[in-house]
């Protein structure tokens, strides 16, 4: 299905559709917007995780466009013919849109050989196109890796559609740190399809200041078999800003950990979205599962949606969710003021240590650093456009 | 001792599904099917004006327009709907004037459930002890109610729906389907259509209704459906308890249950409203025959300070679909939940509430707990949402789950919509099976694994069953025991 057939046939995903209720494309998106453009002018900037990894793949207007890395043992990069998409059109529509017209005929490969960082720059560079793009992620046996992805609007209105499909063997370890930065008017959707293996080690932050509508999916299929997966977030939303965090956790054997941890603020008319579903197949005994999703509203126009589910179909687990919403505390603003800090820099502090637990929750210590000044040039930009 | 005497005696008292035995009484039906002469038939039958005959029929041309919802993590075989018999009676020439005059056969029944119907019978009772106001409904049509002049004598007025239609025509036209309206959803729609009778209830401002009142719905006859519809009015600072219970005899058939529930509070009201529900949930073995519950219900706080609290114990019926609502409108009202929802055998629930706060510091409070064992589903399915008008709106929820046995199935799909920066909202859920280092405790200490199962889930589900008036929370807490029964081992 192509996204034209999509809008013609009113098949994006809207409001009807149970997981896109608070996401809805359809309304969004009327006509198609042209194919975005070759362009090259983009390997002169730098992203945020410059000096973080020597290896770096840049997928700009969804065109790979330029691997400057040395083709060292530890990463490699090559391209592959791309298989035929094995997503369903109901559950994962704009996955199955990616999968079928990504720009690039053929897919994109990242493979980890030995323990290593790589950068990967998604970058939606001109106004009011439109491209699809389709990345392989492999993580050999054993291996221990770091993944700094950055979706980065140069442009705006644009619409960007990723798929990434990620692949840790017996094992492995990756740690994929996401920053999402596009711009104020832009339609993006990102979506992970993770398969991790017995004894391999997932661990996931995204950070999002939103856009128009934007939506970073996750989906995991955990085998037990004493795998590990954290999926984290923070979305800091200003202006009428949209971000939606969904994730998907599927155990289907025994002896599987997931932790989750997403904390967010929205200010403004901005609107934070959380979706956490948790599935425990019949069998997956002993599997210990905990989600939490926090945030604070700020505004009276803001809003927050949040549906965490658990579906278990295995009696010997342990799973737990918690959800909070409300505003900051005013005993503590007011205590922060009478200290003599000024009101607006007061909640920019607290809502700073807020949502500091997921920062410190990361593990590469360059990405921990990049994460927290984010945080805190979000706050600023958020807490001055935010009045009210 | 006296706790431990009860527990022996509770589950000394465990037992099968006991009130699915089948009463032989001379049934008067409608034909099988469903059409606008049904529609006709029984309005007519029930001797109604012609504005309650185009309430029902507008109900019943949009309910042709609807699809039956899908979402629900239920699954049963599609429902032909000409297959039931909408209209089911007991045969009486004319309507009881009195108990004497009631089948000796029904009143059999209603004995038989354990249910004071005679008023005599009640007052010779232990001087003090709790009276109940009862309304029976048989099929589709209500028996009798007593208490109605001791409750008149108050001011309140609680007779059944179709007698409210005829003598209270101002105030039915005035709240029916002002909270639940006929086109709401597929189920309610087709009772706005269909209802054959229900309870009314008036609590005038001021009053506290002197007693509980309760109903007794039970189906009797094959191949029908109970369509009941409940209106309760608690005008400015009126306050009542009203207690439903339901059974239903053992069939190889589904039998379909589509029940409406409104309720309207005005200012400083206070509704409390419980639950049992016991129909018959099919074959434990096979999954085979049991009522198919989809039931509409929601309480409107349209007055400042009012309060609604909603209890449940949902143990029977093969499929549950049900979810009652507080629309949370008047400024400082608050509503509560609180839910046991045992499934067992093949039992399928899906159930829990919607908390809608439009008012300024409204609050609400949320406590479900789901309890799944045989090759049972269990699922809490809730919405807590703050209008951006909902300043200071407060919810807290807990849904805790148990699951006994590797086959069942617990889900939890909450649904939180923010949409203001003053309020707080507090979600909490666990799952987690029953603890074998307290099943062996107590097998330690005497009890069989049966006796430690019902301990411990009674245990767990004490939060809600402390909320139930005293006489239903013994009969729950033995439900609850019941519906466990061979589910572990």
């Amino acid at each position: 299905m192509s996204l034209s057939t999509a809008i013609e046939n009113s098949d994006l995903p809207s409001r009807r559709h149970e997981d896109w209720r608070w996401t809805d494309l359809r309304g969004l998106i009327r006509t198609v917007p042209p194919v975005s453009p070759v362009f090259f002018d983009v390997i002169k900037s730098s992203g945020p995780f410059e000096g973080q990894a020597n290896a770096e793949l840049i997928i700009a207007n969804g065109r790979q466009n330029w691997w400057p890395g040395k083709d060292a043992e530890t990463v490699e990069f090559f391209e592959h013919d791309a298989p035929d998409n094995p997503y369903d059109r109901a559950s994962l529509p704009m996955a199955a849109i990616a999968a079928d017209h990504a720009i690039e005929p053929r897919a994109s490969i990242i493979q980890f050989n030995g323990d290593d960082a790589a950068s990967v720059r998604f970058v939606s560079a001109t106004d009011g196109t439109s491209h699809h793009a389709r990345l392989g992620v492999v993580v050999k046996a054993g291996v221990s890796a770091v993944l700094l992805e950055s979706h980065e609007g140069r442009g705006d209105r644009y619409l960007a559609n990723t798929l990434i499909e990620i692949f840790l063997e017996e094992g492995a370890k990756l740690e994929r740190i996401v920053l999402a930065d596009d711009a104020a008017e832009a339609v993006a959707v990102t979506t992970a399809i993770v398969k991790v293996a017995a004894g391999a080690t997932f661990n996931q932050t995204v950070l999002t200041g939103g856009a128009r509508r934007q939506r970073i999916e996750t989906h995991v299929a955990h085998p037990g078999a004493h795998a590990q997966v954290r999926l984290d977030g923070i979305y800091l939303l200003n202006a009428q800003r949209h971000a939606d965090q969904t994730t998907v956790v599927t155990h289907g054997g025994v002896d599987g950990v997931t932790t989750q941890l997403t904390k967010g603020m929205v200010a403004d008319q901005a609107r934070g979205v959380f979706q956490g579903r948790i599935i425990v197949a019949e069998g997956a005994d002993q599997t210990d599962a905990r989600m939490g999703h926090h945030a604070l509203i700020l505004s009276d126009r803001a809003e927050i949606d949040a549906k965490p589910e658990l579906l278990i179909f295995a009696d010997d687990v342990s799973c737990a969710h918690g959800n909070t919403i409300g505003a900051l505390d005013e005993e503590a603003v007011f205590y922060a003021r009478q200290r003599g800090i000024p009101e607006l820099e007061a909640r920019a502090m607290l809502t700073q240590a807020f949502v500091g637990e997921v920062v410190e929750r990361i593990e590469h210590d360059g990405a921990r650093e990049i994460a927290a000044a984010w945080v805190a040039k979000q706050l600023g930009r958020s807490e001055e456009g935010g009045a009210e | 001792m006296a706790a431990v005497k009860e527990t022996i005696d509770t589950v000394a008292a465990l037992e099968k599904y006991e009130h699915g035995f089948t009463t032989d009484i001379d049934q008067e039906f409608a034909p099988k099917g469903l059409s606008e002469d049904i529609v006709r038939f029984i309005s007519a039958k029930k001797d109604e004006p012609e504005w309650m005959l185009e309430w029902r029929l507008e109900a019943y041309r949009r309910w042709l327009e609807l699809e039956e919802p899908d979402w629900a993590k239920v699954s049963y075989p599609k429902i032909d709907y000409q297959d039931t018999y909408y209209y089911a009676a007991p045969k009486t020439k004319e309507g009881p004037k009195s108990l004497d005059e009631v089948d000796p056969e029904l009143l059999a029944v209603y004995e038989k459930l354990g249910i004071p119907l005679k008023e005599q019978a009640v007052l010779a009772g232990v001087e003090g002890a709790p009276r109940y106001a009862v309304d029976a409904v048989f099929d589709s049509v209500s028996v009798v109610t007593t208490f109605k002049k001791e409750l008149a004598q108050a001011g309140v007025i609680f007779c059944s729906m179709s007698e409210a239609i005829r003598e209270h025509p101002k105030l039915v036209r005035q709240y029916l389907g002002s909270v639940v309206p006929t086109s709401d959803n597929y189920f309610a729609c087709l009772n706005s259509a269909v209802f054959s009778d229900g309870s009314f209830v008036y609590v005038p401002p001021g009053v506290r209704c002197p007693m509980e009142l309760s109903t007794y719905f039970r189906i009797n006859a094959k191949d029908s459906g109970q369509f009941e519809r409940t209106l309760i009015i608690a005008d400015k600072g009126a306050y009542v308890s009203y207690l439903e219970g339901c059974t239903a005899p053992m069939r190889d058939e589904n039998q379909l249950h589509a029940a409406v529930v409104e309720l309207v509070l005005l200012d400083d009201a206070e509704i409390k409203y419980s639950t049992v529900q016991n129909w018959y949930p099919g074959d434990p073995e096979t999954g085979k025959g049991g009522i198919y519950n989809f039931v509409t219900k929601r309480a409107d706080c349209r007055g400042d300070r009012s309060k609604v609290s909603w209890t449940q114990v949902e143990t029977g019926s093969a499929i549950t679909w049900k979810y009652p609502s507080c629309v949370l409108r008047g400024e400082g009202s608050s509503g509560e939940f609180y839910s046991i929802a045992v499934t067992n055998g093949h039992q399928q629930a899906d159930t829990g509430t919607k908390m809608i706060h439009l008012g300024a510091n409204t609050k609400s409070r949320i406590v479900a707990k789901g309890i799944s064992a045989g090759k049972s589903t269990s699922t809490y399915r809730g919405l807590v949402s703050a209008h951006p008008k909902a300043k200071g709106a407060r919810n807290f929820t807990q849904c805790d789950s148990l699951l006994i046995g590797k086959t069942c199935a617990a889900h939890t799909v909450p649904y939180i919509e923010a949409r203001n920066g003053q309020s707080v909202f507090e979600h909490e859920a666990t799952t987690t099976r029953l603890s074998d280092d307290q099943l062996f405790y107590c097998q330690q200490r005497g009890l069989s694994q049966e006796e430690a199962v019902a301990l411990l889930v009674n245990g767990f589900v004490r939060d809600v069953l402390q909320q139930l008036p005293m006489e239903f929370a013994v009969e729950a807490q033995k439900l609850v025991a019941i519906s466990l029964e061979g589910s572990v081992g």
